[in-house]
């Protein structure tokens, strides 16, 4: 008898541990979920802030998920759909745009404006950047823009002494270094971030109010012909057209590359993955016009939030010059936080010199970023302007015809929004 | 079946128990249809309603007729390309069932050690897909993966053959890397087939003077037709719906070069948030899918064999 | 013509073999070595080879508490199915009005891929209160339709005549296929515990999506941790590979004749 009333408590209890769903077994009186793109290795750093947090404001449980890139819109939008979207997400590139569009994050300028100290902590071209319709929506977490990273060996050896200063000169450069498997240069291509290119061209994408094309001038398939031509001669990698992360990366680790066009977080690939790589040997440098492409991290808060106060204030404590130092300092990035961004240049001076140039640079002409407007379909844009612009650039189509295409594609997602 | 359940009220012991039987039978039934109404029909449901809508997460739907179909089908070159490329992928899966015959041949013969071989080339299935997808990526890479390598050791090639970056080769690769995951699985379904069809049948052929292709020809692929149906079936499911293989070795690209449907319609919902879109696209496919399977049904005798026996 | 030479066989099947294997030479070297994949030339030789990598995998993701749930998830799948499929498939070889529109049913329901219904999922599994549980991970894969019908063919495959006698000795249904079906049917269970292992234990989408608290999460989502913030593919990665696949092949070895039997009877009998 006994021994059956145990088994059967026993089964009982475990079938509702089996079948209970976990977040119900938690107690809580509140509960922060907050949502981060691909940033795992802080773990420890988190932890740290939330328990200061939790002190600061007892009775708060916080809730971390952390998803690879591609996976958080897919997480985040189930969970939107089903109402239980995070309080907080990390969210990269222009995909808030579309969100705040739609409604789904929260504006967070009346917060702004109730502690205007708060915002005064940052570079306010960053901050600025992610403003939508005069609202704000995201606090910035960790910012990166393109620059240019160039061989120096591989100048040297084609009799180049500094980075080029025009496009022509990057033309010029990289058909000079072009000999057998070298090539003299790449670009990464994702989130726009080979948009400088153009933009130093003076290609604009759309008109000023974004409600028409304006890629699809003279002037804008002379400069895609140009690309091609360098393309096909070799002068210009090939796999700025078709690689994502780790091909143009490697390529350019690998030495045989002469100059690389991308964000400062490929600094840190490369030289985990070229052995050539030091201060004499790798040279830093704005792209020629100092326009770069941002492609930056912040942290939304989801319109759906039952605490935004709360969820604002972990932000708040997470954004703030200690963690935020602590931050850039730890994982050698920058924050847009400008107490944060100057003790992490002062850290690496001596440390390493090569990464305090990379750095730097993104602190530099902040006022001359492009590549990022503010349209809640950039993505469909993007998927409609990239593959014919990359027809055009591979050679597989004539210029003129890409970019006729590309117009007609881009109308037609223009015309639908 | 109620109305059976009504005739046999009025009838005696007999119509009784095909009354039971009846209950007996959809009671079976139920849990696994339950499942699949959950799982399979209500969300297929949800998106043939949704394809008449506009509708974002956070507005309200509203309907809007065929418009998305009429864009689908008139405005959109990625979904042609796509569809086209499904159609690519669903060919290729004739080729993987193909050499699985072939292989399967070799080790139905009596050899030793074919239980071996056998797990040697199911060995790729249980791996999983994503790990397929990256290995499959560096092996084809332009620069430094092992297919090139080995190209140009043996100086097949001059230059390295830019696999994944080209417009024409990337979907080929992938369809490599896909027969190579799917291999052991349509050779273990063939292999079983074969091993059922009766030895004398074999002998008596070869008696009445029937040579090894005759043989072949006329008892083996008639009677593996089941084998192959079923081979067919899942392979095609496989390959059209192997998103993670290609998103990971490609993600679509070069341009829309290995797009696939599967591939398109998750980008749409949950990269441009169009799940209304997609919903017309996914019930498109749906279409198409079971058109393939009618028609393979046909092509392959009618009745399916082990699908579907009356 | 008894003695065939069968060296060209096996010559032919060595170098499938060989094909098959090599790229998990190249996981396997690559999980004990660490060797840069993207080094070129690629070297054939693992560089100085160490076990440390699995050791990473052990500690850099909670693997006991992923793969525990990895374990009870694919159970409870496991188990769900051999029933359900079971009993399906019995079903199917009766004759019934209605017949032709379940098979066609089944069917259709295998054409419907899951990415296009990850959001209706979401929400049903949500309003049966199942999220983030053991029972919303795996209630999706609780039936598959390819075992239903190696279940059928299975018990298709049953002579009619020893039906016929065990109901002529006064056997009852229920018990006919208990004592008598069942146990015939022991490759297609064989078939179903190994797909329904591999299908369940590889599953990375819904999982994804389903579970939020960390020690629900199984086992394949462990693999967003080691393709880093920098998609530097590792060897750690190539370990959590292997690791990932040793239950699903060992399970493939331990049970390898009864699944060939097993889909045999799904593929032949018509």
């Amino acid at each position: 008898m006994d021994r059956r009333h145990v088994l059967k408590t026993g089964a009982a209890a475990a079938a509702a541990t089996l079948f209970a769903p976990a977040y119900l077994r938690a107690q809580s009186n509140k509960k922060l979920s907050i949502l981060t793109w691909n940033i795992a290795d802080q773990e420890a750093l988190f932890k740290e802030e939330f328990a200061e947090f939790k002190a600061a404001h007892p009775g708060v449980e916080i809730e971390w998920l952390d998803k690879k890139g591609p996976d958080v819109p897919a997480f985040y939008q189930t969970q939107l759909v089903a109402g239980t979207a995070p309080d907080i997400v990390d969210l990269q590139g222009e995909i808030w745009v579309e969100w705040a569009a739609n409604g789904a994050l929260l504006d967070i300028t009346p917060y702004f404006q109730a502690d205007p100290e708060f915002p005064k902590l940052f570079n306010t071209d960053y901050l600025s950047s992610w403003i939508y319709n005069k609202k704000n929506y995201l606090v910035p977490f960790y910012i990166a823009k393109t620059l240019l990273f160039y061989n120096k060996l591989m100048f040297k050896d084609a009799g180049l002494s500094a980075p080029p200063t025009s496009f022509d000169e990057i033309i010029k450069f990289s058909e000079s270094m072009a000999k057998a498997e070298k090539t003299g240069f790449i670009t990464l291509n994702f989130d726009w971030l080979y948009w400088p290119l153009m933009k130093m061209n003076g290609i604009e994408l759309l008109t000023p109010d974004l409600k028409k094309p304006a890629f699809n001038t003279p002037e804008a398939a002379a400069v895609v012909d140009r690309l091609a031509k360098a393309t096909a001669s070799g002068g210009i990698n090939k796999i700025s057209w078709t690689g994502r992360w780790v091909e143009p990366n490697g390529a350019f680790s690998s030495g045989t590359v002469g100059m690389m066009h991308a964000h400062s977080s490929a600094y840190f690939f490369v030289k985990g993955q070229g052995r050539w790589i030091n201060r004499d040997t790798l040279g830093v440098a704005q792209a020629p016009g100092n326009w770069s492409t941002p492609t930056n991290h912040g942290f939304a808060i989801s319109k759906s939030s039952k605490n935004p106060e709360l969820a604002f204030a972990l932000i708040k404590l997470m954004t703030g010059n200690k963690w935020a130092t602590k931050f850039a300092t730890t994982r050698r990035i920058l924050t847009a936080n400008l107490v944060a961004d100057k003790a992490c240049l002062a850290s690496l001076e001596n440390e390493d010199p090569v990464a305090h140039a990379v750095l730097q640079t993104q602190l530099e002409h902040t006022d001359k970023l492009t590549g990022n407007w503010p349209l809640a379909n950039d993505a469909e844009i993007k998927d409609a302007f990239w593959p014919e612009l990359q027809n055009g650039l591979l050679g597989r189509k004539d210029a003129k015809t890409a970019l006729a295409a590309a117009e007609r594609a881009v109308t037609r997602v223009l015309r639908r929004s | 079946m109620i109305e059976a359940a009504a005739k046999a009220k009025t009838g005696g012991p007999v119509l009784r128990r095909s009354t039971r039987r009846a209950i007996l039978i959809w009671a079976f039934l139920a849990p696994s249809l339950l499942i699949f109404l959950l799982y399979r029909i209500l969300p297929l449901a949800w998106n043939v309603v949704l394809s008449f809508e506009a509708w974002s997460p956070l507005k309200p739907a509203v309907f809007i007729g065929l418009d998305n179909y009429q864009e689908m089908l008139f405005d959109d070159d990625v979904f042609w390309q796509s569809l086209w490329n499904t159609i690519g992928l669903i060919s290729s899966a004739p080729i993987g069932i193909a050499l699985a015959l072939g292989l399967a041949l070799l080790v139905d013969s009596e050899i030793r050690g074919r239980e071996i071989y056998r797990t040697i080339i199911f060995l790729s299935y249980p791996l999983m897909t994503v790990a397929v997808a990256i290995i499959w990526r560096w092996m084809f890479d332009e620069r430094v993966g092992l297919i090139n390598y080995v190209a140009r050791s043996l100086h097949l090639v001059d230059t390295p053959i830019p696999f994944l970056n080209s417009f024409t080769w990337a979907l080929p690769s992938v369809i490599v890397a896909n027969i190579w995951q799917m291999l052991g699985f349509y050779m273990v379904i063939i292999l079983s087939g074969l091993q059922t069809i009766p030895r004398n049948l074999y002998e008596a052929a070869g008696i009445d003077g029937a040579n090894a292709f005759h043989r072949f020809i006329r008892i083996t692929v008639p009677l593996l037709k089941p084998s192959l149906f079923l081979c067919f079936v899942i392979g095609m499911l496989n390959s059209v719906t192997s998103f993670d293989l290609v998103y990971v070795m490609t993600g679509g690209g070069p341009g829309r070069a290995t797009e696939i449907l599967i591939t398109y319609i998750y980008k749409l919902g949950f990269n441009q948030t169009r799940f209304d879109y997609a919903a017309a696209v996914t019930v498109t496919f749906f279409i198409l899918l079971l058109g393939i399977t009618y028609l393979a049904n046909r092509l392959s005798g009618g009745n399916a064999g082990a699908v579907e026996r009356d | 013509m008894r003695q065939k030479r069968t060296w060209p066989i096996h010559l032919a099947l060595i170098a499938v073999g060989a094909v098959m294997l090599l790229p998990f030479y190249w996981v396997l070297k690559t999980s004990i070595s660490g060797d840069n994949i993207f080094a070129y030339p690629p070297s054939v030789i693992p560089r100085d080879p160490n076990p440390f990598y699995y050791v990473d995998v052990w500690y850099a993701i909670p693997f006991a508490r992923y793969f525990v749930n990895s374990v009870i998830v694919s159970v409870m799948t496991i188990a769900a199915n051999v029933v359900l499929n079971a009993m399906a498939g019995y079903a199917l070889t009766q004759t019934f009005r209605g017949k032709s529109f379940v098979l066609l049913l089944f069917l259709s329901c295998m054409m419907i891929p899951f990415q296009a219904t990850i959001i209706p999922a979401y929400l049903i599994t949500g309003k049966l209160g199942l999220l983030d549980s053991y029972l919303g991970l795996s209630l999706p894969l609780f039936s598959t339709i390819i075992c239903i019908f190696v279940y059928k063919a299975s018990f298709d495959a049953v002579p009619r005549s020893l039906i016929d006698a065990a109901r002529v000795d006064g056997l009852s249904q229920w018990t006919i296929i208990w004592r008598v079906m069942i146990p015939l049917a022991r490759s297609a269970t064989a078939t179903n515990v190994i797909l329904s292992f591999i299908w369940s234990w590889n599953n990375f989408m819904w999982p994804l999506i389903v579970t939020r608290s960390p020690e629900m999460q199984t086992l394949p989502l462990g693999l967003a941790r080691f393709l880093s913030y920098q998609e530097d593919t590792t060897g750690a990665l190539y370990a959590f590979c292997i690791m990932v696949l040793a239950p699903g092949l060992l399970l493939f070895l331990m049970a390898q004749r009864e699944f060939v039997q097993g889909l045999s009877a799904g593929a032949t009998k018509g």
